[in-house]
């Protein structure tokens, strides 16, 4: 630590600057002086000293400017970091950055941070102050009106009116000051890309203090089994780890975790889905209380982006396969052309506007539990309908487009695909009556064609054993056709989410949270 | 400044399983063709078969509950109880 004091004025020219600021131009002591006097603030990020100078002299700077008076916070950090820490303290001023050896730090003689130094319109230093000296800043605030000739804002008196300051960086060996100024808070996000700890997306770094927040009292030793395809232990410690990786808040926690359990059930056979070259994502679909206490979307944009919860579950799962499980995309996974969905798909359903039983509670759950749902899919296809004027032909439209889906003449598809209804759409067939199974069963007689003309390229052995004229459907049962309600008040598009095929996948539920927390 | 993280991955170390020492001649031997029930697996295999027969092995077939499911340990113990090679077959 060093004394603050105050240094007389000297005939001393200011040295050039060797810094970067944040606009385009040059930092340099003739832009800094040419509306009048500059002040250059000398600060680094390490010592709360500076801090304290830049939140008092802070608000200042924009009066100071329109008087003539250029504030700028010189940091001995990178200028990211300065940007960051200026931000939070309230510095109005300019701000810029000198990297190591700090050659402008040492051209002004720098002992510690902060020093404040009065450059008038000559570009000669008028006088100098170093520490946090409440008395000694605002003579140098004066002196600087005098130079301007009018009166400035100075500093409220409010304690401490002393606080000594820190080394500058300049006056400390310059490797240990090189090593002190490594972007600490940057490059954690880049360590994780250095460590592989990523989906390919900034991630936020896993610290002991954020996982343990994320644990939120479970035990981190818990095991919840092994995450194909690698086999890796998923303790409640790595999944926390992936959700804080993912950018999840603890809350979401209890519904990660029930995603986990989920996808780790042998039914969902998370193996085939994980190294496939199919482009298979695992949709998690949340129903129930939880939807609301975590704030996740089931309304407008339901399928993303723009929901912080959404988005991060379903990314939290999928960093749970990849990393933890192994199934690392062009690795393990061998997804021929993968699909946005496979960083992570989070949907909730919207209860409340549902004309229908929710999901969780057609798979035998009560309204009142919170119920993650899993079903290993394709990506979403869009369903525009906005010229339908009967249930009959919106059931059609919705239920032809998804004749496609896996291929062309792949008819029937045992496995489900997922109907995402949007309010609008679901408000048609509340109208008219209809419930969640009769239109199933519409859907499912709607679409079907003569084996003859499924006969081409890529199809089914049930299409090569079936008579040419028998009438083959899209589905193999009503049951393969899954509806959920989701989405924005306004516009017709409803979506349809294809299946992934072959493998026995099967939809597996878990409730979230029962019990909680987890420690055995 | 250096930060500890917690790691997400599974740092146990693993001795990959050595393989198995190639025989000179499949005559006379066991020879299990496993398919994994893919898509024209069955058509390699048939074809495997029939060279490996005219080589004097003697073959039996096998095959998994579904390719996309690792072969239960059940049935990788009956096969390595009957079988002193194993041609798998993959598929498409």
């Amino acid at each position: 630590m060093s004394r603050s004091h105050h240094t007389p004025a000297g005939p001393h020219p200011a040295p050039a600057l060797s810094v970067r600021g944040t606009g385009l131009g040059e930092v340099t002591i003739g832009a800094l002086t040419a509306g009048g006097c500059a002040l250059l603030l000398f600060v680094n990020e390490d010592c709360p000293t500076p801090a304290l100078a830049m939140r008092r002299l802070g608000p200042l700077g924009r009066a100071w400017q329109e008087a003539g008076l250029t504030a700028t916070a010189v940091f001995e950090d990178p200028l990211e970091i300065a940007v960051r820490v200026t931000r939070r303290l309230g510095w109005t001023g300019q701000v810029a950055s000198e990297d190591p050896p700090y050659e402008t730090s040492r051209a002004y003689g720098l002992v510690s941070v902060p020093t404040a130094v009065l450059v008038d319109r000559a570009a000669t230093i008028a006088g100098t102050v170093t520490g946090w000296d409440h008395a000694a800043l605002v003579a140098l605030i004066g002196q600087a009106g005098a130079l301007l000739g009018t009166g400035l804002a100075v500093p409220e008196a409010t304690e401490p009116l002393l606080k000594p300051g820190c080394s500058s960086k300049a006056a400390i060996d310059p490797e240990l000051a090189a090593a002190m100024s490594a972007p600490v808070g940057t490059d954690g996000i880049e360590e994780m890309f250095e460590r592989g700890w990523t989906d390919g997306l900034p991630v936020v770094p896993p610290t002991p203090e954020r996982v343990e927040a994320m644990l939120g009292g479970c035990d981190p030793g818990v095991s919840l089994g092994l995450v194909p395809p690698d086999m890796g232990e998923a303790t409640l410690e790595r999944v926390a780890a992936c959700a804080v990786l993912a950018g999840c808040r603890p809350a979401y926690f209890p519904v990660v975790v029930a995603a986990a359990q989920a996808a780790l059930d042998p039914a969902f056979n998370l193996h085939g889905q994980a190294v496939t070259t199919q482009p298979a994502g695992q949709l998690v679909v949340v129903n129930g209380p939880v939807r609301e206490a975590i704030g996740l979307n089931s309304g407008m944009g339901a399928l993303g982006p723009g929901w912080r919860a959404n988005l991060t579950i379903g990314r939290a799962l999928r960093l749970l396969v990849t990393l933890t499980g192994g199934g690392m995309p062009g690795q393990l996974d061998r997804s021929t052309q993968g699909q946005m969905g496979k960083v992570g798909l989070c949907v909730a359903e919207d209860e409340e506007v549902s004309p229908w039983e929710p999901l969780h509670v057609e798979r035998g759950f009560r309204p009142g539990q919170s119920v993650v749902t899993l079903i290993g899919s394709d990506a979403p296809l869009s369903i525009s309908d906005h010229r339908s004027r009967s249930p009959e032909d919106l059931a059609w439209v919705l239920a032809w487009a998804a004749a496609s889906q896996w291929s062309t003449n792949w008819w029937p598809l045992e496995e489900p695909s997922v109907f995402v209804i949007c309010p609008e759409h679901a408000e048609m067939f509340r109208a008219a009556g209809w419930t969640k199974q009769q239109l199933r069963h519409f859907m499912f007689d709607a679409v079907h064609k003569p084996a003859a003309e499924l006969r081409r390229g890529e199809t089914t052995p049930f299409v090569h054993a079936a008579g040419p004229a028998a009438q083959v459907p899209k589905w193999a049962s009503p049951e393969a056709i899954v509806l959920i309600v989701a989405g924005g008040e306004a516009g017709r598009y409803s979506a349809v989410l294809g299946p992934c095929t072959g493998m026995g996948s099967q939809i597996v539920s878990r409730e979230v949270g029962s019990p909680w927390p987890l420690t055995t | 400044m250096a930060v500890d993280y917690v790691s997400p991955f599974d740092d146990r170390v693993r001795t990959p399983e050595p393989l198995a020492p190639r025989p000179a001649s499949v005559s006379g031997r066991r020879v299990v063709l496993l398919d994994i029930r893919k898509n024209r697996g069955a058509e390699f295999l048939d074809r495997m078969e029939t060279l490996l027969t005219a080589e004097g092995a003697i073959t039996a077939r096998s095959a998994k509950e579904i390719f996309s499911k690792p072969a239960a340990l059940a049935l990788i113990d009956e096969i390595a109880g009957r079988a002193d090679l194993v041609v798998e077959a993959l598929a498409d």
